[in-house]
């Protein structure tokens, strides 16, 4: 049985079966890509607490909006804040506003210490407690008595002697520059004092009609706050607005260019065909390609990143190559010729084309990088699967016919009759020459950029007020904390009570402002029985510094057995699970991680890090045994140079190994297919160089992408008649084209990934386009085959 | 927090325009000189003790500038309030410094103290709710914070005088009581010694 009888129907029935799986993945599994980048990371980097804790410290701050209003004058800014906050209040299903501190809010938040008081101490008293002895307590006792500003004094004298619970509550005070004012939350930055108002969202952060119901809502009550005083300034932060104007973006760049590019094809085949049957059948295959690709990856990978799928979708660049080529050689070819005799014809290019690719793809299967093994085993299954769409479908799908316009391919051809030749003469020699030096030029030029904020895309105005409000409120960094663990929640605080002793250090230094750590607000259970055994040695002993105090003012006997059992009993043990029933607990929750089997972990978070105190805090939990550094900025921006490099090696490799599998096929001419791309590809990193872009992962994806196209159009041009009737240079331009119409148009992107990823395929695809022809073998000397 | 020794601190400084009732009136019968010193004696009424606390020393206050209140007896020590920050010393050695810019409820009691000396009677005001009496050139005044929270912590202060203030009485929420009495006053720019002119 001939192939023409068998293939169309073999492969119906693979198609058949895809599209069956694909059902069961799309509605019984409900498929829901994986946007979680952390997937991303090679698995020895990944590790569940450290992922909880992630993802506990990015919830933490998702669901919050912060707002600032901001005037000279207090009162402005109170009423002004009061007005916005009336604004909102009839949204409360959208947004909660928990903005208001009652009295009972506060006390509730002091009672919770009441009972243990005695052993919440600051480090610096902590220390003068194990260091001095009880006339340095009595000197002290007196100097508060008598001076007229005793530091800060939430009780009374006798409750609190030595004012160490005082000196607490401040230390804990000063964690945040917040203070309550007038019922409502406040801070200051010495030129403004702005009312701070912590809001809750009740809807998804990454939800379209949430973000799209909120956005107005917003609006109308800076609007409010506007009218109220009119140069309010009121500055909003949080991860809603960031997505919110991240989704508006899309949808206007996807209407632009998904629109844009769509017309432009359209109109191109058009043009070229007078017929839309081909762009039709092309898409068959790519969508088969596409639906083959989700099937296999789903089968071999546990869950489908969200990137992989937005990278399938460059498939498509790839994977319409074959069937223009089919196309353009259809309507150059004789019509007496039989469609399947012309596949004949044409298979050993079609199997070219389609193994070079897949060769670049091979190499980042081996990676150790499971974002790239994803990509890279999606593209390639998409690959096949639009390929064999191609050849055993199409040939039945596309008859020749008389009424196309077969004047095209003959004109096209006369355009390649003018199209300069590289020849070895001096001429030839000049240009060679120039184009080293432009090159050279560009390259000396090129500097790498990994970092991850580099890629972001959110406004200025949005990045400048998350920055202003961080600085106004002294937040700490939520992707940059110390990871801890333990064997019991007490074990835990004696492990980030060993840490805070190297941050103190710091702290001194200069290099961090502050932490917030749990073991703040709760001591270890040891440290608790050290300060109280401290205490009851220099404080409340028969002659210790409290009756030495007594004596001092004249007190009787009565008054010290009362103050020392007043002091003792606020000394009751306290445990973390009380700490967390008290409001004061509130903001510091996402600190502490849910217990998972016996380990217990935590977060301390940080203060002021700045890009200099890195190494230093890095330094800080070598050798502490169960700290670990978290640097999810750092870590992300390593992880994304580290896929650069890799990816440019798999680029070179690719390069040899391509040039390789031409040569049975092409002989000494195989270089003529390889250095048009090769030279795209370095003009395009050379004017990168020029342009000042920092090279960086989404531009060598696109180089890797533009070898497999560009090879494509080096072997279109290389095959045997491709000049004759110019069948094949219509398959290149057609390609390219359309190729620049949709990834061309990305460089227009405010996305700074897909910008990058736009560019460097327009310079790319357009140069390579342009330069392949000037590699043909002269017309007298008709390529040879072997 | 802070609020109830700052707003007795600030009490004193503040007297030389605190508005009463009549505001006005107060404000014509107070001196405003450019530099004021005297003697203080502070009495405190510490809950659960019997024997009352005193103390006694000097005091400047220095318009633009700020206020020193020196400990003499029993103890020496030397606190000095400003725009910016709060320092207090024990001879050398400084025991405490707060910053006003880290603590804004610091700052907003040195702006009202500030803008006391400044004759702005309108930011008092802002603060304090003022009710008091004005008879045959002396008056007495009663403050009460606005803010409930800070009344809380505060609660009662108590103010009378003349051309200067004479008692300061502070009652707290939490029992404890401080009287203060100022006597010896002395303007003008001999006033103020040079240890206490090195100070600021």
């Amino acid at each position: 049985m001939k192939p023409r009888q068998w293939a169309p129907w073999v492969w119906a029935a693979l198609v058949a079966v895809v599209l069956a799986h694909n059902g069961y993945l799309w509605w019984q599994q409900r498929l829901a890509p994986d946007t979680d980048i952390l997937a991303l990371l090679p698995a020895e980097r990944r590790d569940p607490a450290r992922q909880r804790a992630l993802q506990q410290m990015i919830a933490a701050a998702r669901q919050n909006l912060i707002v600032l209003i901001g005037a000279p004058d207090w009162d402005d800014a109170r009423r002004a804040a009061a007005e916005y906050r009336k604004a909102l209040a009839p949204y409360s299903e959208l947004i909660d506003d928990s903005g208001t501190i009652t009295d009972r809010r506060q006390n509730d938040w002091l009672e919770s210490f009441k009972n243990h008081r005695l052993t919440l101490l600051t480090t610096a008293d902590d220390r003068a407690l194990r260091s001095q002895g009880r006339q340095f307590w009595l000197d002290d006792a007196l100097a508060k008595l008598y001076g007229p500003f005793s530091g800060p004094r939430p009780l009374a004298w006798q409750d609190d002697p030595f004012g160490w619970f005082g000196n607490w509550l401040q230390q804990r005070a000063q964690e945040t520059p917040v203070r309550p004012r007038n019922g409502v939350l406040s801070v200051s930055d010495g030129e403004r004092h702005y009312v701070v108002l912590p809001l809750t969202l009740q809807v998804p952060a990454f939800a379209l009609a949430g973000q799209q119901a909120l956005m107005p809502v917003l609006e109308q009550a800076r609007h409010a706050a506007r009218q109220t005083v009119a140069k309010i300034e009121v500055i909003q932060a949080g991860i809603v607005l960031h997505a919110a104007a991240a989704a508006g973006q899309a949808r206007q760049e996807m209407s632009i260019i998904g629109v844009g590019s769509l017309a432009g094809i359209l109109l191109l085949i058009w043009l070229t065909f007078r017929s839309l049957k081909p762009i039709t059948l092309v898409a068959l295959s790519i969508a088969v390609g596409y639906l083959g690709a989700l099937s296999i990856s789903s089968l071999v990978f546990e869950r489908i990143h969200l990137i992989t799928l937005v990278f399938g979708a460059s498939l498509i660049g790839v994977a319409q190559d074959y069937g223009i080529y089919f196309f353009c050689r259809r309507m150059g070819a004789k019509e007496k010729l039989d469609s399947w005799q012309l596949l004949r014809r044409i298979l050993p290019a079609l199997i070219l084309t389609l193994v070079t690719t897949l060769i670049g793809y091979l190499g980042l299967v081996l990676t150790p990088f499971p974002g790239l093994r994803q990509m890279a085993l999606f593209s390639a299954s998409g690959l096949i699967f639009a390929w064999l769409t191609v050849v055993c479908w199409f040939p039945n799908l596309v008859q020749a016919n008389s009424r196309e316009p077969r004047g095209v391919t003959a004109r096209w051809g006369m355009i390649l009759t003018h199209w300069p030749r590289f020849t070895s003469e001096w001429r030839a020699l000049g240009t060679v020459l120039a184009f080293v030096g432009l090159i050279g030029f560009g390259a000396l030029r090129l500097t790498a950029q990994d970092d991850i904020r580099a890629l972001q895309n959110s406004p200025q105005e949005l990045i400048d007020d998350q920055l202003k409000v961080g600085k106004i409120l002294d937040l700490a960094t939520p992707a940059q904390f110390y990871l801890l663990r333990g064997t019991s929640a007490d074990a835990l605080l004696e492990r980030e009570e060993q840490l805070k002793e190297r941050l103190d250090v710091l702290i001194q230094r200069k290099e961090i402002a502050g932490y917030h750590a749990i073991s703040n607000w709760v001591p270890s259970a040891r440290l608790q029985r050290e300060r109280r055994q401290a205490i009851e040695q220099v404080i409340l002993s028969d002659e210790g510094a409290l009756a030495l105090l007594g004596k001092k003012i004249g007190a009787d006997h009565n008054w010290l057995s009362a103050a020392r059992a007043r002091l003792l009993g606020a000394a009751a043990p306290q445990t973390i699970e009380e700490f967390f029933k008290s409001p004061a607990s509130e903001p510091w929750r996402h600190l502490w991680l849910d217990q998972v089997g016996q380990e217990h972990a935590s977060i301390v978070a940080l203060r002021g890090v700045t890009r200099k105190s890195l190494p230093a805090l890095r330094q800080a939990a070598t050798g502490l045994k169960d700290v670990e550094w978290v640097d999810q900025v750092g870590d992300i921006s390593s992880l994304l140079g580290d896929y650069r490099r890799y990816m440019g090696w798999v680029i070179l490799v690719s390069y040899f190994i391509v040039y390789a599998l031409l040569y049975p096929r092409y002989g000494r001419n195989s270089w003529r297919v390889l250095v048009p791309t090769a030279l795209a590809s370095l003009l395009a990193l050379a004017l990168l160089g020029m342009g000042g872009q920092g090279l960086q992962l989404f531009h060598l994806l696109a180089l890797m992408l533009l070898l497999g196209i560009g090879v494509d159009y080096g072997i279109f041009m290389q095959e045997p008649d491709s000049q004759r009737d110019g069948a094949a240079w219509l398959a290149v331009g057609i390609s390219a084209l359309s190729t620049l119409l949709s990834f061309g148009l990305l460089g227009l992107s405010n996305t700074p990934a897909l910008r990058a990823f736009g560019l460097t395929m327009t310079i790319g695809i357009g140069a390579a386009a342009l330069i392949v022809p000037c590699f043909r073998v002269a017309s007298s000397a008709s390529p040879t085959v072997r | 927090m802070t609020r109830r020794t700052l707003a007795g601190c600030l009490s004193l400084i503040a007297w030389p325009l605190l508005g009463a009732a009549p505001v006005a009136d107060i404000q014509a019968i107070l001196a405003k000189p450019k530099v004021l010193c005297g003697r203080f004696d502070q009495t405190k009424q510490l809950a659960g003790l019997k024997n009352p606390l005193r103390s006694s020393g000097r005091f400047c206050v220095v318009a633009d500038k700020g206020v020193l209140w020196r400990s003499l007896q029993p103890f020496a020590q030397t606190l000095r309030l400003t725009r910016d920050e709060i320092v207090q010393w024990q001879g050398e050695r400084v025991t405490m410094r707060l910053d006003a810019r880290q603590e804004p409820a610091l700052r907003l009691v040195n702006s009202i103290l500030f803008a006391a000396l400044a004759g702005d009677l309108g930011q008092l005001e802002k603060h304090f709710d003022i009710d008091g009496v004005v008879r045959d050139g002396a008056w007495s005044v009663k403050l009460k914070a606005r803010d409930t929270g800070v009344a809380k912590v505060i609660g009662a202060i108590a103010l009378d005088g003349a051309a200067f203030v004479k008692n300061i009485a502070i009652d707290e929420a939490n029992g404890d009581r401080t009287a203060i009495v100022f006597s010896a006053i002395q303007t003008g720019d001999q006033a103020i010694n040079s240890d206490e002119a090195a100070l600021f």
